[in-house]
């Protein structure tokens, strides 16, 4: 009978665990997500990004050797991610074939110039650092001219500082709701034992002698909360790489462990902090404050 | 001078020294101008009216309101002076036996027990085992110590609150009501108890309304009235 009520009673503690552990893990499964989608757009950004560059017209007659010395030159700079040759030949060719015309015989030379690509690295990617670039690269004794797409720049530019301000805020407004659930839901599994730590305090324990289990407890429902996260997480990301035919790229494995570490400590310090207060709110009040 | 008033306080032996003391819970004034000297060993009763202030008169004593002006010393502690972190030190001096029991309800009477003496720095474990069998033992309640609170009756839990209260050896011990929920008999032998707890040099002071058993066991009776305290003769009640 005792064995059967004792039962009941371990039954009862552990089911009002598993509900503090589920939401936490919910909670820790959106920044999760969340993050993951922060640090994914950021790539997503840079890859934009660093297609776009700009194209160099090389003067015509100057012996391949130089050009290809001029190519060199520009891929050792840093704002170089790879550089593509066209030579006259090619753009003629290319020329030719989207024309359906044979200009070449027409007019009985090829005006067109040998030209090199420049893709940028992401950092440079914009107009300011481009203009220097190219200020500085057109007084190249081998350079006709120097061409980038200037409006295009500037609006992908802005687009992607405000998407990514938009989700910045966004983040940071959910992780203030994450936040605020978790303490929450820990608070008032703590506030349902105040008497139990009033009592405690006066029978003579002290305050860290009491604190201690509660800690200790915080600590496994972090832990326990943030495996089932990863979990869910996992899932999750099957899910989208199965839904977006790979288009979004979440198999990135430090990325994703990044995440998963971060889940972890917030998961852990969270239910930590969260109980460590609510615990020292209720050691504090006298008898009258607990009833009121 | 200084070292003179030790040696006063010496020979007087008090463990409970209440000098011109006032006490405000909640900015309604519970005493005021309150004198009260108990020795070492010495067994008091402290009665009154419900409301009169006798369960605020022991949680002064185990600083749980604190003293507005005045001087209170307890078991050598300075109430006045007594931050909040050392009163958790200060309680393992007192033996608590509360009104309405205050044990852990989310465990057993042996793990409430465990926990006190580990709470104070109990570490062995067949020591914790053997001071919490002898203090079953004393309030005859052997058999409940894996129940919980809640499957005990009354009175049983109020044994179980009196044997907590035990368990340190305190130089004091303070009971409000320790024999409200029991019957006759059993108030019989916890006050016969307490009373042999008290001859051994413990410091007993009850709160209660149970004349009887103040009839009974005749002892130096103090009475709650108007903000503050008389000695009565227990003839006279």
């Amino acid at each position: 009978m005792t064995k059967h009520k004792n039962k009941f009673l371990k039954r009862k503690i552990w089911s009002s665990s598993v509900s503090v552990v589920l939401s936490l893990s919910l909670v820790l499964f959106v920044v999760g997500l969340l993050s993951l989608v922060l640090l994914n757009s950021q790539k997503l950004s840079n890859y934009v990004k660093e297609n776009i560059g700009f194209t160099i017209m090389l003067k015509d007659s100057i012996p391949q050797v130089e050009e290809m010395t001029f190519r060199k030159e520009l891929e050792a700079e840093p704002y170089t991610k790879k550089t593509k040759y066209i030579s006259k030949q090619q753009a003629t060719e290319k020329l030719m074939k989207d024309l359906g015309e044979d200009f070449v015989s027409f007019l009985e030379y090829s005006p067109l110039l040998p030209s090199i690509d420049v893709k940028l690295n992401a950092d440079f990617a914009n107009t300011d650092s481009l203009e220097k670039i190219t200020i500085k690269l057109s007084k190249n004794p081998v350079v006709f001219e120097t061409y980038f797409q200037k409006d295009l720049l500037k609006k992908l530019n802005s687009n992607t500082k405000r998407l990514s301000f938009f989700l910045l805020i966004f983040s940071v407004l959910l992780f203030l709701i994450a936040f605020a659930l978790i303490n929450n839901t820990i608070r008032l599994s703590v506030y349902s034992k105040r008497f139990l730590i009033k009592t405690m305090g006066l029978v003579g324990a002290t305050n860290n002698f009491i604190q201690k289990p509660f800690i200790i407890k915080s600590i496994y429902q972090g832990v326990y909360s943030s495996i089932f996260a990863v979990f869910m997480l996992i899932g999750a990301i099957k899910l989208i790489q199965k839904e977006t035919l790979k288009i979004l790229d979440v198999s990135d494995l430090k990325l994703i462990g990044i995440v998963f570490v971060l889940m972890f400590l917030i998961g852990i310090l969270l239910s930590m902090a969260s109980t460590f207060f609510a615990v020292k709110k209720y050691i504090k009040l006298t008898d009258d404050q607990l009833y009121n | 001078m200084e070292k003179y008033t030790n040696f006063q306080e010496k020979i007087n032996n008090n463990v409970i020294e209440i000098q011109n003391a006032s006490v405000y819970q909640n900015e309604h004034k519970v005493f005021e101008n309150l004198n009260l000297n108990i020795s070492k060993g010495e067994f008091v009763y402290l009665i009154g009216d419900t409301g009169s202030g006798k369960s605020s008169l022991l949680k002064t004593l185990y600083a749980e309101i604190r003293v507005s002006s005045g001087k209170i010393i307890i078991a050598d502690t300075n109430l006045n002076e007594i931050k909040h972190k050392a009163i958790a030190k200060f309680r393992r001096k007192l033996g608590i036996v509360f009104q309405d029991f205050q044990l852990l309800t989310d465990r057993t009477i042996y793990e409430n027990l465990k926990f006190v003496l580990k709470a104070t720095g109990w570490k062995k474990k067949e020591e914790i085992n053997e001071r919490i069998s002898e203090v079953l033992t004393s309030v005859h309640l052997e058999n409940v110590k894996d129940k919980t609170p809640h499957q005990l009756s009354g009175g049983e839990q109020q044994r179980a609150a009196i044997a907590r209260a035990l368990l340190n050896r305190p130089q004091i011990i303070l009971a409000d009501e320790p024999t409200g929920n029991l019957d006759p008999e059993k108030s019989d032998k916890i006050i016969q108890l307490l009373k042999e707890i008290s001859s051994r040099g413990t410091t007993v002071f009850i709160a209660t309304h149970d004349y009887l058993i103040i009839k009974k066991h005749k002892a130096r009776t103090i009475k709650c009235v108007d903000k503050g305290i008389i000695e009565v003769d227990i003839n006279t009640i």
